[in-house]
């Protein structure tokens, strides 16, 4: 059930998904917070070729998931620079620290 | 087969709505008749009602209806719906609050612009309700919540002048999008240990795979974990009580009232449909999270001074309950076999019914506080002291919902917590089971407390100066509250025809009828 570039893909995506998690919680600036999701869903979606180096049957439906996350993947990073827009508005930064009038 | 293209016809109505209401708008300006979207957004849920009925009679006949929209065999996990009476009730359930929250918005929004967008949004949100709930494999079901949750993240931040919104709305975004990122990352391992995402075809897949049961596990506890944030379990619940407030009150009850259920829902149908609770222990792990959502929920709860902040911390108390039933539902059935049943039946039942009561409920005080809070133009429950008995309408029906929820008896809230706690304590010498309920049953009148300390502030003390000039709000307002509080009372009376409801939709979930 494994073979070297199985293991190799497998941990670059369980690493892009802990990089990413840790850029959201770490980092304070907005725009990297959003670049933090989308590392993750770039890991999420190498999860799901990853398989099919085991199994070229999974290919096609596969590689239907994977275009059709990265389109919903930009619909959510659309909106969410949308709210960084209205945040800059209001604010005049960008800092996470400044928007903590809401009980995190 | 031949009949089963209905299955996409509230959805098919309801996106249709979305996309038209922005195009419907300008024409209103033409004729000096802008509240034209308003009722085309009414006309819209009425429509995906009357399809649902049809869905609903169907699906009595046949048990369930299937549907495939793919030129992928649903062996591979094509695109596919898959409608059971559990689904039909809980579609029946997005799309009647749907219908009155756009009737209370025709007043309550309409110093707002941009109203084609939100009633655009509001169907995109209820269409991607109805989705989740007729989805057949587990890629359309993500499909269904990302339209779902992208409507929500909008909505919240509607009011984008205001700070609040701004802000809540961005934490929600971020949690909620890790939490279907790691959804979806459940499903990519389930997709390439199985080749299939189509939930009846998992089902008979998972018991014959030979992989350690850590990983399966694993696959279990990110599911709950996942769509526990939308469901807002304890401790991913950090976005809920900043996003419910800030939302428009119309919003707040559709966020709260059915929105969260959705994440129960997911919770639910994949759980108990694709890992057989025989073979899977994972309703200790749902008793527990549902302690743990209900004690921490009910402490916070009391410390809030702001009502809608309030509301949202009892929402969060409530999934308790729901997750708690299916728990002993799964935890039943794990230990006690074929035996077991009877009890899962019972606590899953009481679950669905707690669904269907807190929906009812939650809405009807959400859009109360929203009554109370357009008129006195403060959410601070010390200012709003009362008020209720200047609207007296607004807060009898207020008043109904608060000891629904409480759980006082007739009222709804109190048949379906019965029934869970009933469950919870059919097995006397099985002490996890018996310690968990009881705590349950403490927290229930712990619960109870905020409530009734509520209800006095609003309805027994003397109007404050700011409420000193408030009165009742006009009548398409009133007139949800009202009627929301007239069916918390009707079920609470009459409970049977709701509770068989939930019964066959308990059966069909665990595979009992309609097999």
């Amino acid at each position: 059930m494994s073979s070297p570039d199985f293991t190799l893909y497998a941990t670059t995506a369980i690493f892009l998904y802990i990089i990413g998690l840790y850029g959201i919680v770490v980092r304070r600036n907005m725009i990297r917070t959003i670049i933090g999701l989308e590392i993750v869903t770039a890991g999420v979606n190498l999860n799901f070729l990853t398989f099919t180096i085991l199994n070229k049957d999974l290919l096609p439906l596969a590689q239907y998931f994977v275009v059709i996350s990265i389109v919903i993947g930009a619909a959510v990073a659309s909106l969410a620079l949308m709210i960084v827009i209205q945040a800059y508005r209001h604010y005049g930064s960008i800092d996470l620290k400044k928007m903590s009038r809401l009980r995190w | 087969m031949v009949e089963s293209w209905i299955i996409l016809q509230p959805i098919a109505i309801l996106f249709a709505g979305a996309i038209l209401t922005p195009l419907i708008d300008p024409l209103g300006r033409a004729i000096k008749f802008e509240k034209i979207r308003d009722a085309f957004a009414i006309i819209i849920f009425i429509l995906s009602l009357y399809s649902l009925l049809g869905i609903y009679e169907e699906v009595q006949k046949q048990g369930k209806l299937t549907y495939f929209l793919s030129p992928y065999s649903p062996q591979m996990g094509g695109v596919s719906f898959f409608v059971d009476q559990f689904s039909v009730f809980m579609a029946f359930l997005f799309c009647f609050l749907g219908l009155f929250v756009s009737i209370y918005s025709i007043r309550y929004m309409e110093n707002d612009t941009g109203l084609d967008k939100y009633y655009s949004l509001l169907m995109s949100l209820v269409a991607g309700l109805v989705g989740i709930s007729f989805a057949g494999d587990l890629f359309n079901l993500f499909i269904f919540w990302e339209a779902m949750s992208l409507s929500s993240y909008a909505l919240v931040a509607f009011r984008k002048y205001r700070w609040e919104p701004i802000e809540a709305s961005f934490k929600y975004l971020v949690m909620s999008t890790i939490g279907s990122l790691t959804a979806l990352y459940a499903m990519s391992i389930l997709y390439g240990l199985t080749g299939t995402l189509n939930i009846s075809q998992l089902a008979t897949i998972i018991p014959t795979l030979k992989v350690p049961l850590q990983t399966l596990y694993l696959i279990i506890v990110a599911i709950i974990a996942g769509f526990g944030v939308t469901a807002s379990i304890v401790p991913f619940h950090f976005w809920l009580p900043d996003a419910h407030p800030a939302a428009p009150s119309g919003i707040s009850a559709m966020l709260s009232g059915v929105v969260i259920k959705a994440g129960v829902y997911a919770i639910a149908r994949i759980l108990f449909t694709i890992f057989n609770p025989i073979a899977f222990d994972f309703g200790a792990i749902l008793m527990l999270f549902g302690i743990i959502t209900l004690s921490v929920a009910n402490v916070m709860a009391l410390l809030q001074r702001d009502i809608k902040r309030l509301l949202a911390f009892s929402s969060i108390v409530n999934i308790g309950y729901i997750i708690f039933g299916f728990g002993v539902g799964a935890y039943a059935i794990n230990v006690y076999g074929m035996e077991g049943y009877s009890i899962a039946v019972l606590a899953i039942m009481g679950a669905i019914f707690h669904i269907f009561n807190h929906a009812i409920g939650k809405g009807l005080l959400f859009l109360g506080a929203g009554c109370f809070i357009h008129e006195a133009g403060t959410r601070d429950l010390l200012d709003l002291e009362g008020a209720g008995k200047k609207m007296p309408w607004t807060g009898t029906s207020f008043s109904l919902g608060l000891l629904a929820l409480a759980g006082v008896p007739p009222l709804s809230g109190f048949w379906s917590k019965l029934f869970i706690i009933l469950a919870g304590f059919t097995k006397l010498d099985n002490t996890f089971m018996v310690v968990t309920t009881s705590l349950v049953v403490l927290n229930a009148i712990f619960a109870a407390a905020y409530y009734l300390w509520l209800m006095q502030r609003l309805m027994l003390r003397s109007p404050k100066p700011k409420v000193e000039k408030v009165h009742e709000v006009p009548i398409s307002m009133v007139l949800p509250v009202v009627l929301l509080g007239l069916i918390t009372l009707v079920i609470g009376l009459w409970p049977f025809n709701i509770m068989s409801f939930a019964e066959v939709a308990t059966k069909s979930l665990l595979g009992l009828i309609g097999g």
